[in-house]
């Protein structure tokens, strides 16, 4: 008898799958939305599907550590020098990626002949990664501490969440951003 | 408890998560704009096929999920000494086939929420079919494409002595979302080509 069958691979998957599905078409509507905006300014096409991924990962690594944290005894409350130090070393990240990927997005622009004006475009990025990041971060601190105080293995569940989270709060921020911006 | 302070500081110093995390979300960064890239190639497909847009994140999240779920599978597997070979070996047959069968159950349900929200918001939608259709086509080839992949990293890296954790699912994370742009982009082109001749 194997250790993994694929009915047991199934059943597991299924329920997060529809949570994070239903999260992503929402997050899919909001690009629908604003389609025309999207084909007239090409750029943030270019630029979205990275950034969202800024938020995803570095909310997966927040995640990922605090978990670790908790299961470990390393940290006992969401104020412990473990927490605020990864928080901190996620933002950092975060914004470090966040400049090199408008550097990136601009090169690509300027290759693929879409109009681009580089200090708009990296204050579209700085701010949606910002919010992206701190919707991302809290909700993450939240559900990572929930997980530990339910006694919920974190690592099945909260990644997934965190992941689909980070693309429609990711999503919004650039139209948040690029309002305030133009 | 001086050794547990020690290990406490060096785990929890900002600098020492930077320096390990940086170096690889800049590369996953740069990857992600090639998914970009192709998206911005589909410009006209996504002005003929209303939803087509609906359905992007919700087919890169879906990938990304059940690909990176594998990866991390098959490395407890190899860890727990289910996985050495590649031939006839029915724990690596079953994880496959299991993340097939959840990509292939996941985009049928994708393409109709997809048809089903757009509707509901009031905007146009190129149909349940067209849309189930486009999510099976590239949900399940960019599945194939990235558990071939995850399966060649895993056991090349274990028959290496690298530790397959760290090497298949930030590999698959970011192979995964240029992959399936890549898919959606021929499966929108194909469905395209097939519209016009029945027409």
């Amino acid at each position: 008898m194997a250790y993994y069958t694929v009915t047991g691979i199934v059943k597991r998957g299924i329920p997060v799958l529809l949570i994070a599905a239903i999260i992503s078409t929402t997050s899919g509507q909001l690009l629908h939305a604003r389609q025309e905006l999207l084909i007239d300014f090409s750029v943030l096409l270019l630029l979205i599907p990275p950034l969202i991924k800024i938020g995803g990962d570095t909310g997966s690594i927040l995640g990922a550590r605090l978990s670790s944290a908790f299961h470990l005894g390393l940290a006992d409350s969401v104020t412990s020098v473990v927490v605020t130090n990864s928080v901190l070393a996620c933002l950092l990240i975060g914004c470090v990626s966040c400049v090199a990927l408008s550097v990136v997005v601009w090169a690509a622009a300027l290759l693929l002949d879409v109009e681009v004006v580089y200090v708009v475009l990296l204050k579209v990025t700085l701010i949606a990664g910002g919010i992206d990041m701190i919707v991302v971060f809290a909700a993450t601190i939240g559900m990572a501490s929930l997980a530990h105080r339910y006694g919920l293995d974190p690592d099945d569940v909260v990644i997934p969440i965190i992941t689909s989270i980070g693309d429609i709060v990711g999503i919004a921020s650039v139209f948040v951003a690029v309002s305030v911006v133009l | 408890m001086p050794e547990r302070q020690d290990h406490l500081e060096s785990y929890a110093s900002v600098w020492g998560i930077v320096r390990e995390a940086l170096p690889f979300e800049l590369v996953c960064t740069t990857g992600g704009v090639f998914a970009g890239i192709i998206l911005v190639k589909m410009t006209d497909m996504i002005e003929m096929i209303p939803g087509l847009l609906v359905l992007v994140p919700a087919i890169l999240g879906m990938r990304g999920n059940i690909s990176c779920t594998l990866g991390s599978r098959l490395g407890s597997a190899v860890h727990l000494g289910l996985i050495s070979k590649i031939e006839r070996n029915p724990e690596l047959i079953n994880n496959v086939t299991g993340s097939l069968m959840l990509s292939l159950i996941m985009s049928i349900v994708l393409g109709v929420l997809a048809h089903l929200m757009t509707v509901a918001f009031g905007m146009p939608s190129a149909g349940i079919l067209l849309l189930v259709l486009i999510a099976v086509i590239s949900g399940v080839s960019s599945g194939v494409i990235l558990s071939i992949l995850a399966v060649v990293i895993t056991i090349g890296a274990f028959k290496h002595g690298i530790d397959p954790d760290n090497v298949t699912t930030p590999a698959i994370g970011t192979l995964g979302d240029v992959v399936t742009m890549f898919t959606v982009f021929y499966t929108a082109k194909v469905v395209i080509w097939g519209w016009h001749i029945i027409q």
